[in-house]
């Protein structure tokens, strides 16, 4: 679900509003994408409440940062969901929330591994990205969607994989390599 | 350490994604001050990896992130809003209206899928071997569970793999025997689907063929893993 042109054009009015201190026009961008904001601060942070901190931050940030953006930044709703992601980063960086959180009882099992994605976003991830990430081998597209998705670290995504954290670094950054020749042909 | 096209493309993916950490990510943010080339790099990860964010189902935040952000933003106007009882009003009626059609929205949502259940994945692995030997996932309909094989060898001669659910409490429960090869797919009874979305845990075991006669693991459990939510 990809807005519109409209939808970027519409955001792009209150976007130059709000960098010229509108703040209602802020209330509307707000009303417009703070769910699919949230949504995606949600999925990384697993938690309501960081998911929540993450949200204000973001739009404090855009608050006063609205004038930076132009067009290289990609489309307006973009610049502002990469807001939102890095912030959501951050917190859980600062706070060390961990994902694997709450699985503490399985330590006693010693294979214990997991590969976290499902095929909804797996098959959207494809659907995006003109089709690139299917030409990555699974692993590696599983690991960069992992990273994307939920904020995984390396060292997060060698427990869940169960495998050594530079096998790890080299599906991500071969994986990327490989992504970026794609979507440059 | 220099500035190199393939240092440049490699850390600005990285950072992106989130993956570049700690030091190293401070000093790349230090790159990107200094370099237009390095955050015209960065630029092109954030909108070609962006558009994997417009895939996530959104969640109504609650009211109370706004209010927090305008308290952040303005604090002498949300205290003088409080005091007087006016001033929100101009945004409350847009946000009331929009508060109802969500909630519309969702209850049309739930009436559609009912059992909006969160999916499941995970992969079966081994540790000495890079690629996972299963990767395991579940389907939204039909309490489908999907297995593909990776790097998943046949059992030995006379023998099965058997798949288990691992509850929280009593016994594993069966889920059939797996081939080693191809794509597999389960379909779980309700009770199966209650245990594994609880324990969230798979086992497989090494059986006689055609899997365990007495119902309960009889051979040794080579595999245990753990599906996590998405």
């Amino acid at each position: 679900m990809n807005p519109g042109q409209t939808d970027q054009e519409d955001l792009m009015r209150l976007l130059f509003s709000v960098a010229h201190q509108d703040r209602k026009a802020f209330a509307r961008l707000y009303e417009a994408i703070a769910s699919r904001m949230f949504g995606l601060c949600m999925k990384l942070a697993g938690q309501r409440e960081l998911a929540e901190e993450a949200l204000q931050e973001a739009f404090i940030q855009i608050w006063h940062h609205a004038g930076e953006y132009h067009e290289g930044r990609g489309t307006p709703m973009g610049w502002m969901m990469t807001i939102a992601r890095y912030r959501t980063l951050d917190l859980i960086r600062s706070r060390k929330v961990r994902q694997t959180a709450g699985d503490d009882h399985l330590e006693h099992v010693e294979d214990q591994r997991a590969g976290p994605l499902d095929d909804s976003l797996r098959n959207a991830g494809s659907a995006q990205l003109t089709g690139c990430l299917e030409e990555l081998t699974d692993v590696q597209r599983d690991s960069i969607l992992l990273s994307y998705y939920r904020g995984f670290t390396h060292e997060e995504l060698a427990q869940a994989l169960s495998s050594p954290i530079g096998t790890v670094k080299s599906w991500i950054r071969r994986g990327l390599l490989a992504l970026k020749r794609c979507l440059e042909q | 350490m220099k500035k190199t096209p393939e240092r440049i493309e490699s850390l600005a993916a990285e950072y992106v994604l989130g993956s570049l950490r700690g030091q190293a990510r401070v000093r790349f943010e230090r790159w990107m001050m200094e370099s237009a080339r390095v955050r015209q790099e960065v630029w092109f990860w954030e909108e070609k990896l962006g558009q994997l964010s417009s895939e996530v189902p959104p969640v109504t935040p609650p009211r109370s992130a706004w209010k927090s952000i305008e308290r952040r933003l303005w604090p002498q106007t949300a205290r003088v809003k409080a005091r007087s009882g006016i001033g929100l009003r101009w945004i409350w009626p847009g946000w009331s209206l929009t508060a109802t059609a969500a909630a519309v929205v969702l209850a049309v949502l739930l009436v559609q899928q009912p059992t909006p259940t969160p999916q499941l994945s995970g992969a079966i692995v081994q540790a000495d071997i890079s690629d996972p030997l299963w990767l395991v996932s579940e389907s939204g309909q039909n309490n489908l569970l999907k297995l593909r094989s990776v790097a998943a060898s046949a059992a030995d001669a006379g023998k099965d793999y058997e798949l288990w659910i691992v509850p929280e409490d009593g016994q594993p429960l069966s889920l059939g025997v797996i081939p080693a090869g191809g794509v597999h797919q389960v379909t779980l009874t309700d009770e199966a689907r209650t245990a594994l979305s609880q324990s969230r845990t798979l086992a497989i075991s090494l059986e006689p063929l055609g899997g365990s006669p007495t119902g309960a693991p009889t051979g040794p459990i080579l595999h245990v893993t753990k599906l996590y939510e998405l």
